[in-house]
């Protein structure tokens, strides 16, 4: 790998993401609170690292020359780190915390979408810095790199490499014929679910302020929140419908999204993976609002509303509450935690293991199953009527037991930290699937502060193996990807 | 410009990897999975696994929606099938097919017709034998393009150490050629194309190329130090349809040929169709052989086996053995960086001829003929300069082109003007400009017509 062209381009994306911090900064400056200081310190020195990197690895070959499959996720797993170093600066200049490693937990749960925060008191916060913190969940939402590819121009060649370590699923979909189309239809199907959503919010009554935040949570299916008691805090049943549909919109693949706004009503219903999202949301809503109708809540109405968030919230990874689930009976506790690896549609902005990988693992096991029967039957996996290749399948379930396996190590590291069974169980789990809130001590009340410095890096570690679905994070680690 | 390339093969990745470098849309189909994996890594391009001949799988790349298709895969009736449907989908869409074989090129009037109505058809021998007799006709040569109908020719020649222009800069080249003015167009330099200004130097070892018209070629090329040997003595080895095809024109040629083939069988036949060429049964690597036809009076040896390795072999055992001048084909795109480096003088390639030729109708604007130089770093475009694009009416020096981009030539009927800084382009003349890969989609678009008049 040429570790100075992979450097050269994590300067674009870092120069890129200094742009971006002028958003905060203007609210910074509207609503004249103490956040323009740091943010503007924040902008300069990312804006000035990002251009001394460029320049610094600007050697020959940087240009049209190809980029290798190890390249693009190298780019990938380091831009990703760089971008939540860099963006935890305006929370440790703004004074948030004392240390970096907290700030630095904070970002890159926005980034990654995750959601989990080791903030206590929200309400209070200069304005600039919690539109920052949503801004991060938009931007990693649909990806960083997906962005840079949709806007410059530089990233052309080799933003296959980019674009398919970056993009959930085990096959990403190619829209159009050059990915940088490819990436700006997806930037702009986003953008137009947004705009829609933060619109419908401000009719229900919420500030543009919060609604940009709160729009940004659901769509990159993050979870930040403006608000201590995050959506509960509204007590609004519109507020909380608006929310359910956008994080169902969120968690569906948004290459159907594209192709139901270019005139294919039905291509929703022709995807398999969508219907099998769709059927297990239905399952899963209908089962926890039976489960606590009576016992939690008095009426049914009530039941579905709350019971449906919960589960769409974690089905999704997003991660706002609107209920504090762990006093629900255990059946409904165990669906949200079997919700949290299944994870939403392959191609949404959401994490977990993703519904396609545990469909074609299905899929998978039944044929194995099958062909005991009749071991001379000829079968091929097959997923809406294409067959998947053997390969695809193996690298599906190599994917499993990374997943399962790092899982596994990080929730007994985090034990041997002196976290509780449950809550280390659950805060991996949580992590990993980018989703935010889990159980115990790290419930939908709780937060993560209380963590200990070492397990908040390992927790770190987590939410970037699952927003980088495992492999472009844990190449690096293998040491054939460094040799030359 | 969306572009649909039926088959993934060396031709339709190498168009492909062009086209998408040019920033034009490009969907690519074939059925093999390995190939479609080797084009979307590589390139910007979309890859879809499925038949091209297939409807549906037209209908679902959106066929209906694309400029061009190109059917390019090995097989002839794939692409036929895949421009029928074409034809039937899509009557707009500008349909280039690939055939190869000869009884379908016997009916290739009857394919341009109802209900094929397939626009261009290439067939890549006949074109490799196109550029071979090309070369042939200027000796000396490394590279020659044609353009206005051959009377002017972009002529890529090797400095020797003895030749006189060596180590002279470009201002200084009319001390040396006197009344003449040459036009430098390019310098290619360890595998680096140069659009050279008035500073360059030439040094022994480039391959320059320049301008020239046809009545004074000879003149031009002895300048650069090359003898214009007239061509007498053709050793072809291999004669499969390639060396078939070549021998034929040679006969025209009324050059004096011999051709070499391993099998007997093969032997008769081409011994039957061909009159005045002299078949030898043998295989071509043989010394003896070799020594036997007196290799070493040969003007050109042409291996032209099915076997590239064994070309380039024979080429270079020929080379020693005292050939002036060989031409080897090679199918394989990744050797061709090697060319020069081993002492290969020419390199024939059906499917570089193929894509040379496709190219130059994919290109926009009215480009009458293209051509690519060595290294594919560079191309040359053939254009009618229309009334209302950017590049009429001023001075060449303040037309908006990219660097890199050069008018060689201007053609205003009969005459032919090579071209200052000063010159103005008129409408209608038919120009030829060089240009770096890079600079071409920006010449295509001063090229192009400006919206306002439409």
């Amino acid at each position: 790998m040429r570790v100075s062209y992979t450097l050269h381009l994590v300067g674009i994306l870092t120069f890129f993401l200094g742009l971006t911090m002028i958003f905060p900064l203007l609210f910074g400056l509207y609503y004249q609170d103490h956040s323009v200081g740091p943010l503007l310190k924040s902008m300069l020195v990312t804006l000035a690292s990002g251009l001394a990197l460029y320049l610094l690895f600007k050697g020959r070959g940087t240009q049209n020359e190809l980029m290798t499959h190890r390249e693009g996720m190298g780019v990938v797993a380091i831009g990703w780190t760089a971008a939540g170093l860099f963006g935890a600066l305006p929370y440790y200049w703004g004074g948030l915390f004392p240390d970096f490693s907290n700030a630095f937990f904070e970002s890159v749960s926005g980034f990654t979408t995750t959601g989990a925060s080791v903030l206590t008191q929200l309400e209070g916060i200069p304005r600039g810095l919690l539109f920052w913190r949503s801004l991060t969940h938009w931007l990693g939402g649909m990806g960083i790199i997906v962005l840079s590819l949709a806007i410059l121009p530089l990233l052309g060649i080799g933003g296959m490499q980019l674009y398919k370590a970056e993009v959930p699923g085990p096959v990403p979909d190619k829209l159009k014929p050059r990915i940088k189309d490819t990436a700006m239809v997806l930037w702009k199907v986003y953008l137009l679910f947004s705009a829609a959503e933060t619109l419908l919010l401000m009719l229900g009554g919420v500030d543009l302020f919060e609604a940009l935040c709160h729009t940004f949570g659901t769509m990159a299916t993050g979870g930040f929140s403006t608000r201590n008691a995050s959506i509960g805090a509204y007590e609004s049943p519109y507020v909380d419908t608006v929310i359910i549909v956008f994080m169902f919109f969120a968690g569906i693949n948004f290459a159907l999204h594209y192709q139901f706004l270019k005139g294919h009503p039905l291509a929703f219903w022709r995807d398999p993976e969508c219907r099998f999202f769709v059927g297990v949301v239905a399952l899963f809503c209908l089962t926890v609002t039976v489960n606590i109708y009576g016992e939690i809540y008095e009426t049914m109405g009530e039941a579905l509303r709350f019971g449906g968030f919960q589960v769409m919230s974690i089905i999704t990874t997003t991660g706002y509450a609107t209920a504090d689930y762990e006093m629900w009976p255990s059946l409904s506790q165990n669906i949200l935690l079997f919700c949290m690896f299944l994870g939403a549609s392959a191609g949404s902005t959401g994490g977990g293991m993703k519904c396609m990988r545990i469909m074609l693992l299905l899929k998978h096991s039944y044929k194995q199953l099958f062909s005991l029967i009749h071991p001379h039957a000829v079968t091929q996996v097959k997923l809406g009527g294409r067959a998947i290749s053997d390969e695809v399948l193996h690298s599906i379930w190599g994917y499993f037991m990374l997943y399962l396996g790092l899982f596994i190590l990080c929730s007994f590291l985090l034990a041997a930290m002196g976290v509780d069974v449950v809550t280390s169980f659950a805060a991996v789990a949580a992590t990993i699937g980018n989703i935010g809130p889990g159980l115990g001590m790290v419930g939908p009340t709780d937060n993560y502060a209380h963590i200990p410095v070492l397990g908040k890096w390992l927790l770190i570690l987590c939410m970037l193996l699952g927003r980088l679905e495992i492999y472009t994070v844990v190449i690096l680690f293998v040491p054939e990807f460094w040799r030359k | 410009m969306k572009i649909v390339i039926v088959g993934a093969g060396e031709v339709g990745f190498h168009i492909a990897s062009r086209l998408a470098l040019e920033h034009k849309d490009v969907v690519v189909v074939d059925t093999n999975a390995e190939a479609l994996r080797r084009v979307q890594e590589g390139l910007d391009v979309q890859a879809i696994q499925g038949c091209g001949s297939s409807p549906a799988i037209l209908e679902e790349i959106g066929l209906r929606g694309a400029d061009i298709l190109l059917a390019v895969t090995d097989s002839d009736e794939t692409n036929l099938v895949a421009c029928l449907f074409a034809s039937l989908l899509s009557p707009t869409t500008i349909k280039l097919a690939r055939i190869r074989g000869a009884d379908y090129l016997q009916y290739e009037d009857a394919l341009r017709n109802e209900p094929y109505r397939i626009d261009v058809i290439i067939n890549p021998e006949a074109e490799a034998v196109k550029a071979v007799e090309r070369l042939l006709k200027v000796p000396g040569a490394v590279d020659v393009g044609e353009f206005a109908d051959g009377r002017i020719k972009l002529i890529g020649v090797r400095l020797d150490p003895d030749s006189p222009v060596a180590g002279t800069k470009l201002v200084d080249l009319h001390k040396k050629t006197g009344e003449k003015k040459i036009l430098i167009a390019a310098i290619v330099r360890n595998e680096r194309l140069i659009v050279p200004s008035g500073k360059d130097e030439l040094f022994e070892g480039d391959i320059v190329y320049f301008v020239s018209e046809e009545n004074e070629l000879k003149a031009a090329l002895k300048i650069f130090g090359k003898k214009a040997e007239p061509l007498k003595r053709v050793l072809l080895v291999g004669g499969g349809n390639l060396g078939l095809k070549l021998a034929r024109a040679l006969e025209g040629l009324s050059v004096h040929t011999k051709l070499i083939e391993k099998e007997p069988e093969r032997c008769r036949e081409l011994a039957q169709l061909l009159d005045k060429v002299v078949v030898l049964h043998g295989d071509g690597s043989d010394q003896g052989l070799l020594q036997e036809e007196n290799i070493r009076d040969m003007n050109v040896v042409a291996t032209l086996t099915g076997d590239e390795e064994t070309n380039v072999l024979t080429s270079l055992l020929a080379k020693r053995m005292g050939a002036q001048k060989t031409v080897t084909r090679i199918s394989r795109f990744s050797y061709f960086p090697l060319v020069s480096a081993i002492g290969l003088d020419h390199v024939v390639s059906s499917r570089l001829a193929a894509i040379n030729t496709i190219l130059q109708y994919v290109r926009r604007g009215k480009v009458l003929s293209a051509m690519t130089l060595k290294g594919e770093e560079a191309e040359v475009l053939e254009a009618v300069a229309l009334e209302t694009s950017d590049i009429v009416g001023k001075p060449i020096r303040k037309i908006p082109f990219p660097k890199g981009a050069l008018v060689i030539a201007i053609i205003r009927q009969e005459e032919v003007i090579i071209p200052t800084g000063e010159s103005v382009i008129q409408p209608k003349d038919q120009i030829v400009i060089l240009s770096t890969r890079q600079g071409i989609p920006q010449v295509e678009k001063a090229l192009m017509v400006k919206l306002e008049y439409f």
